[in-house]
């Protein structure tokens, strides 16, 4: 499988899902798609398929095909799609002409929001607000890249397959965001929130350590000696979780 | 029961910090103990089976400095011959006598040593096995156990960790432990390819029970290695002295081509060796290796120091005796609050787990909780028993147990 591929994967299913949570915390992004009701099917040929809706101030990102979408967007490879997601180049709309007005302007202002909150500097960082919505996105890009490299990259694929059945929770105390991923029979499932019985849990201290921790300011051991992270249950899991989301700089810069 | 705090280990922590990757690395590393906030960072002194923290901590230590320490700490006849060493020479540019003696030693003890080498940690040598098993075969692939541990050089971690290359495995073929079917069948696929298969005496990965050889099967691997001219190399590191005097091998009865020794040997002293077959020895001379510390006369001199005196006082024996009867009594404890204490391993370096929950994290509060009241216990690797822990020690470690049980029987009912 193609770096490319893989990038594509990962572009799909771990960075545009973050368009759910712009939609629901940043007052900015919830204003401007309160009223639309819109569905963007993202094809790519030989590649990932995924889609976008917004309903009801909602946006929901999903895996495979919407039924008939109000747009469809063709990628002719991987490669394609990446270029349009790092902003060198555009899609090829085969449904939905009329609304390529909304796509350009209205849509194209919602992923800069996205791309404001997951691009930041030393000085947005000083906003607490800033800085919460840019650890959510961080938690949530990682626990869904977990998916796709686990079972697509060939390093995460060996680290994946020595993981045993069972949930893994993180969390950043004391009142979230957490997510979850699911191992089983080597499939891997992430979702938000927690499992009930995870076979081990991962909390991060509060907002402040979370994002030093996500974002490898603070190194691991560092982290979690000092008590910022506190790790318990099947420690193996967590430290092949943890190598897994090392390749995620391999594909996303 | 009173529970101990540790502000200063804390406080030490964070300067340490601030100048030294992780804080503390490697596998003295806080992260594996677990909540770390139940466990010293910094000792100041040890004697016997004990050490001090940097709070004023006392600890009865059943990881013994993860397993070098045999005879108990600071023991006063390998400290006499280590500073008898010192007192004479220790790193100097030629080297001391005690190197031979200690050769000369090591090959009257051990049934298949017809030569040593010695040098500072398990991994110099486990590695160095490697290079010799190469050079003699002409082969390049390295037969070992999937979570089998040998040290952190590239080939010996898994692949995926920092630092470690694709091309660090290329030649590494990992097959599971006591699958001598698996074992075959990977000799057959690379005909005239394998140089050498490493394994432990037994299976004791962390954070797992440990798994004891099945019937038949070391010797099974012996005789294949024989029949296909590949170097059978034991890592002896952890069980080595523990078990046998001899070497491992012969308390499970196989004779290996080579063996790594490290840790028991020296009781803390810093010393490793391998030992071989006669058949070897040429080869191991073509092989260029070596370290600046690695003549070191003080090691040796604690070396032998140590050996004879575990030779002396049936070491082995005593520490599998001591191990059974502290191991007995945990177990009994344990089920009285309804939990089941699996003890796997050999009695003198056990690896415990309590099976009422899978994940671990029930077994991972009651050992920190008996580190907060003074038997300091790991729950991701195996215990040590030395031979300088008591009947008191047992007695206390049996109470401070049981106080555990009572705080987490609380906590999950």
């Amino acid at each position: 499988m193609s770096d490319e591929l893989i990038k594509a994967h990962l572009n799909l299913y771990a960075v545009l899902r973050n368009l759910e949570d712009i939609v629901e915390y940043d007052r900015e992004t919830a204003s401007l798609v309160m009223d639309w009701d819109v569905s963007v099917q993202f094809s790519v040929l030989n590649g990932p398929r995924a889609y976008i809706e917004f309903r009801g101030g909602v946006c929901t990102v999903g895996r495979g095909k919407y039924d008939n979408p109000s747009v469809r967007l063709l990628f002719l490879s991987p490669a394609h799609l990446n270029r349009m997601i790092d902003g060198r180049g555009n899609p090829i709309p085969i449904k939905g002409f009329t609304r390529l007005g909304f796509l350009k302007r209205d849509f194209t202002r919602v992923t800069e929001r996205l791309e404001y909150y997951l691009k930041p500097t030393a000085e947005l960082l000083k906003d607490e607000e800033y800085l919460a919505l840019n650890t959510r996105l961080t938690l949530h890009t990682a626990a869904f890249a977990v998916r796709e490299i686990g079972l697509l990259d060939p390093v995460g694929r060996l680290l994946a397959s020595h993981i045993g059945n069972g949930s893994v929770n993180l969390k950043i105390l004391p009142h979230g965001p957490g997510v979850c991923v699911n191992f089983k029979d080597g499939d891997i499932e992430p979702r938000k929130g927690e499992a009930d019985r995870p076979m081990a849990v991962m909390w991060m201290k509060n907002v402040k350590a979370a994002h030093d921790f996500l974002s490898g300011k603070t190194d691991a051991f560092t982290a979690i000696a000092s008590g910022d992270v506190m790790i318990r249950g099947q420690i193996p899991m967590l430290e092949s979780l943890s190598l897994i989301l090392d390749r995620i700089p391999h594909y996303l810069s | 029961m009173k529970t101990y705090h540790f502000e200063n280990s804390q406080r030490m922590f964070k300067k340490a910090a601030r100048v030294i990757p992780c804080g503390i690395y490697g596998h003295l590393s806080p992260v594996p103990l677990i909540p770390p906030t139940a466990y010293p960072f910094y000792a100041v002194r040890a004697k016997g089976s004990r050490f001090w923290d940097v709070d004023g901590n006392e600890f009865i230590d059943y990881v013994c400095a993860y397993g070098p320490v045999i005879l108990g700490y600071n023991h006063e006849k390998v400290d006499a011959a280590a500073m008898k060493q010192y007192g004479e020479a220790n790193c100097v540019t030629a080297p001391t006598p005690v190197m031979v003696e200690l050769a000369e030693y090591l090959v009257d003890l051990i049934p298949i040593a017809d030569w040593a080498f010695f040098a500072k940690n398990g991994g110099d040598v486990t590695s160095y096995a490697l290079m010799a098993a190469r050079e003699a075969t002409g082969r390049k692939k390295i037969v070992m156990v999937c979570g089998g541990y040998h040290g952190v050089a590239p080939w010996a971690q898994a692949p995926g960790h920092p630092g470690v290359m694709d091309d660090d495995h290329r030649n590494c073929i990992r097959v599971r432990w006591n699958d001598y079917t698996e074992f075959e069948r990977v000799v057959e696929e690379n005909p005239g390819e394998i140089a050498g298969f490493i394994a432990t005496p037994y299976h004791h990965p962390t954070f797992a029970d440990s798994e004891l050889p099945a019937e038949g099967y070391w010797q099974k691997i012996e005789a294949l290695c024989r029949k296909e001219g590949i170097v059978l190399i034991v890592d002896d590191v952890r069980c080595g002295f523990r078990l046998d005097m001899r070497g491992s091998n012969e308390y499970f009865g196989f004779k290996p081509d080579l063996i790594c020794f490290c840790k028991a040997i020296g009781n803390g002293y810093p010393i490793s060796a391998l030992v071989g077959t006669d058949s070897l020895k040429n080869v191991v001379s073509r092989v260029f290796y070596t370290g600046s510390y690695w003549f070191s006369a003080v090691p040796m001199a604690a070396a032998i120091a140590t050996l004879k005196e575990l030779k002396s006082i049936d070491g082995p024996k005593l520490i599998r005796e001591t191990g059974r009867k502290l191991l007995d009594g945990l177990v009994d404890i344990a089920r009285g609050y309804g939990y089941d204490l699996k003890v796997t391993g050999h009695p003198s370096m056990p690896y415990l787990r309590i099976t009422n929950d899978e994940s671990l994290m029930l077994h991972q509060d009651w050992c920190g909780e008996c580190t907060k009241r003074g038997a300091y216990f790991s729950s991701h690797h195996n215990w040590f028993i030395s031979t300088a822990h008591t009947d008191e020690d047992i007695q206390r470690s049996w109470a401070i147990a049981e106080d555990a049980f009572k705080a987490v029987k609380k906590r999950y009912g």
